[in-house]
């Protein structure tokens, strides 16, 4: 590929430099021998026209090789002008080389010229030499050129043209040296100039440039006075035709330079491109069912063999060898149905909510003016719908039924909801909650991490401004006396919680409120003693230990133990509520 | 014509006027010409654009050879669109001049910015020598 690219690309720069109107071209001479040349892709395919064209060609280009490089080493001889092939007039068109005895002194004629033009022309620089140091800008700026000039590797050719024929200015030639080489330029081999490269043998070329690249005939220097004549007449054959093609065809108006990369070359790189692709497309495949496989197992193992130790934290499973953690942190099975309990009453709080929300709409919309019929219509959407929360509430797993309504007051926004409903409540209803807060109260205000009990202490202060003696009593009983702890702590308890003491009071203060009304209790048996009873148990309490400040301290406390206990108690009582 | 179709190739690009952007920051426009199997790129009529602000200059380059590993991207050009409607082309002095000042004013920021780091005792590596890294 190299070779016919540079091939080609030399064409380019000849067309190139014509286009930018110097006075010289460039000669490329890219040493070919066209017969060693393994290039089956030119010849694969084509008309015996074409055939015959290419062997024209190559009969020139050899002709042309051998006149340019020759046999012999020694640059300093003129070259030979008896070709050692005989040139048949009428295979071929008269040999460059023949013309060029004529040429010779030509060249230092154009030279010079070239260099005069180039002298005038860029005489009138800018005086930026710093800035234009870049032959290109400068051809176009006409910048004064200086030796550091060795962007375009054109104009440094160019000089190393010049300059080679004055054989001075080494450092020169061996910055441009290294670009031009490639076309050919011959250097004379007894420069000692580090970079200039060896003459390249053969073997050089294919180590160099592959198998398959054309072995060369050995760089060999041409004599200084080897004419570098007259471009167009002394071009290689192959330029010479791709000169004139494209001559040709600029004159109809197409890309003359289109179709250099041929068919051939193209498919040749999409081989190459599919071959590629495909081990891409192998490598992929190849990782993707590695990483399947290796998932497979990974799960099918871990589903069989998790092993359990009865009484250990974790449990061992073929996971857990890579990963040790996860062992450990391996959830209990309890633990995982608390949590499920959980979600299980908030989504069902959630969805009582929203009836609830309900029921409050329904509610404002009785107005005074509605009639009776759509009151009482309303009334019992109401009443449908609090019976649906209440029952729903109120289910519960476990057996005993002192436990029903616990879980959702465990729950902040269950407690909300209690507390919201319990105005509609039916008064059977509201005190069965009322009783099972009281019974429940230590549970109750352990669980209140969130603090949203108060919530529920107006709507139960109602209910218990509702209660019998004996009812209060009952709630009475329930909250002094639990499974596990004894009246004394459960009074103690209910005294360090802000909702439990407050409750506790409202319910001392309805009773003492019942008392003094004067209407008939109806008490059962027993109430008095428990009524007396709790009301010294709570007094020793409350002056006894440290007390919370109360939601609400009812007015009528302090009347109350005034009744029952000495003087001196009420003042300790006194100064302890305060 | 793409010969492997749903695949990306550079083959139906020959022949045409792209814009590719090199690693270096430089913009070459061409004629695509020819490529390899590394992506190589032979450009044809290359001209150099460099760009300051909304201002461009051209310089003509002749004949380039990229090594594909220096492409950052490549992208066809209209040829019949012109550039100059938003873009204004000036001359190449001009366009070297406003680049120059353009670097001056950036080292001179990223002098300031190197000194005040320095001084808070951090020091950043310049992004240029990352590849050594």
């Amino acid at each position: 590929m190299f070779d016919l690219s540079a091939h080609k690309t030399i064409s380019l720069i000849q067309g190139q430099a014509e286009d930018m109107e110097s006075e010289w071209t460039i000669e490329a001479q890219w040493p070919e021998n066209g017969g060693s040349w393994s290039d089956t892709e030119n010849e694969a395919g084509m008309d015996s026209d074409l055939l015959q064209a290419m062997a024209e060609e190559d009969e020139e280009i050899n002709i042309f090789n051998e006149e340019t490089f020759g046999m012999e080493p020694l640059p300093s001889t003129p070259p030979p002008n008896t070709d050692p092939k005989p040139l048949s007039p009428s295979t071929s068109p008269p040999s460059p080389p023949r013309q060029r005895p004529q040429y010779l002194p030509q060249y230092p004629a154009r030279a010079a010229q070239w260099q005069r033009i180039r002298g005038p022309r860029w005489r009138g620089g800018l005086g930026r030499g710093q800035m234009f140091d870049d032959p290109a800008v400068m051809r176009i700026v006409e910048g004064r050129p200086s030796l550091m000039s060795v962007d375009s590797a054109i104009v440094d050719c160019g000089h190393a043209v010049y300059r080679n024929t004055s054989l001075d200015n080494v450092r020169a030639k061996t910055s441009i040296s290294f670009g031009c080489r490639w076309r050919g330029f011959m250097f004379p081999p007894n420069r000692p100039c580090p970079s200039t490269p060896r003459p390249l043998t053969p073997k050089i070329m294919q180590l160099r440039f592959g198998a398959d690249s054309p072995r060369p005939s050995p760089f060999y220097s041409p004599s200084t006075n080897r004419v570098y004549g007259d471009p167009v007449t002394q071009l290689h054959p192959q330029h010479k035709r791709l000169l004139s093609q494209k001559q040709h065809l600029k004159s109809q108006g197409s890309d003359p330079y289109c179709n250099l990369m041929t068919t051939k070359e193209k498919e040749w790189i999409i081989r190459l491109q599919m071959i590629q692709l495909q081990m891409n497309f192998r490598l992929a495949s190849h990782l993707s069912s590695q990483r399947r496989t290796s998932q497979k197992l990974m799960h099918t193992s871990s589903g069989l063999s998790v092993f359990h130790i009865e009484g250990s934290l974790g449990q061992v499973a073929v996971s857990t060898c890579y990963s040790p953690r996860r062992a450990i942190s391996a959830v209990n099975a309890e633990l995982k149905d608390t949590r499920q309990q959980r979600l299980e009453i908030l989504s069902k709080i959630e969805k009582l909510f929203i009836v609830l929300l309900e029921v409050e709409e329904t509610e404002r919309m009785k107005t005074p003016v509605s009639s009776e019929a759509e009151d009482a219509m309303l009334l019992e959407k109401i009443q449908r719908k609090v019976e649906h929360i209440y029952s729903e509430l109120q289910h519960h797993d476990s057996l005993d039924s002192g436990t029903e309504f616990l879980p959702v007051l465990s729950v902040s926004k269950g407690k909300k909801l209690l507390a919201r409903l319990l105005p509609f409540l039916k008064n059977d209803s509201a005190i069965k909650i009322l009783h099972i807060i009281a019974s429940n109260l230590p549970t109750v205000m352990s669980k209140d991490t969130e603090e949203t009990l108060p919530v529920l202490y107006l709507p139960l202060r109602n209910v218990i401004g509702g209660l019998t003696f004996s009812q209060l009593i009952k709630v009475l009983r329930d909250l002094t006396s639990s499974e596990s702890l004894s009246t004394l702590e459960c009074l103690s308890l209910a005294c360090q919680n802000k909702f439990g003491l407050t409750l506790l009071y409202a319910l001392l203060s309805h009773g003492e409120k019942l008392l003094s009304s004067g209407v008939p209790l109806e008490p059962s048996i027993g109430d008095f003693e428990t009524w007396t009873d709790i009301i010294f148990q709570v007094a020793g309490q409350l002056s006894q230990c440290s007390l919370v400040e109360p939601l609400l301290l009812p007015s009528n406390l302090l009347t109350l133990f005034c009744r029952y206990l000495d003087k001196r108690t009420v003042h300790q009582l006194k100064s302890n509520l305060e | 014509m793409n010969y492997v179709p749903g695949t990306a190739s550079l083959i139906d690009d020959i022949d045409k006027k792209h814009l590719v952007l090199l690693r270096d920051g430089r913009t070459l426009i061409g004629y695509l010409r020819s490529i390899d199997q590394f992506a190589n790129l032979v450009f044809h009529q290359t001209v150099e654009r460099i760009h300051v602000g909304k201002k461009f200059g051209d310089i003509p380059r002749g004949i380039f050879i990229v090594r594909g590993e220096n492409v950052v991207l490549l992208g066809e050009m209209d040829v019949d669109k012109p550039c100059d409607t938003i873009l204004q082309q000036v001359s190449i002095e001009e366009i070297l001049e406003e680049q120059r000042l353009q670097q001056q004013a950036k080292q001179e920021t990223e002098k300031v910015k190197m000194q005040v780091l320095k001084d808070r005792g951090l020091s950043i590596p310049k992004a240029d020598n990352l590849d050594e890294y």
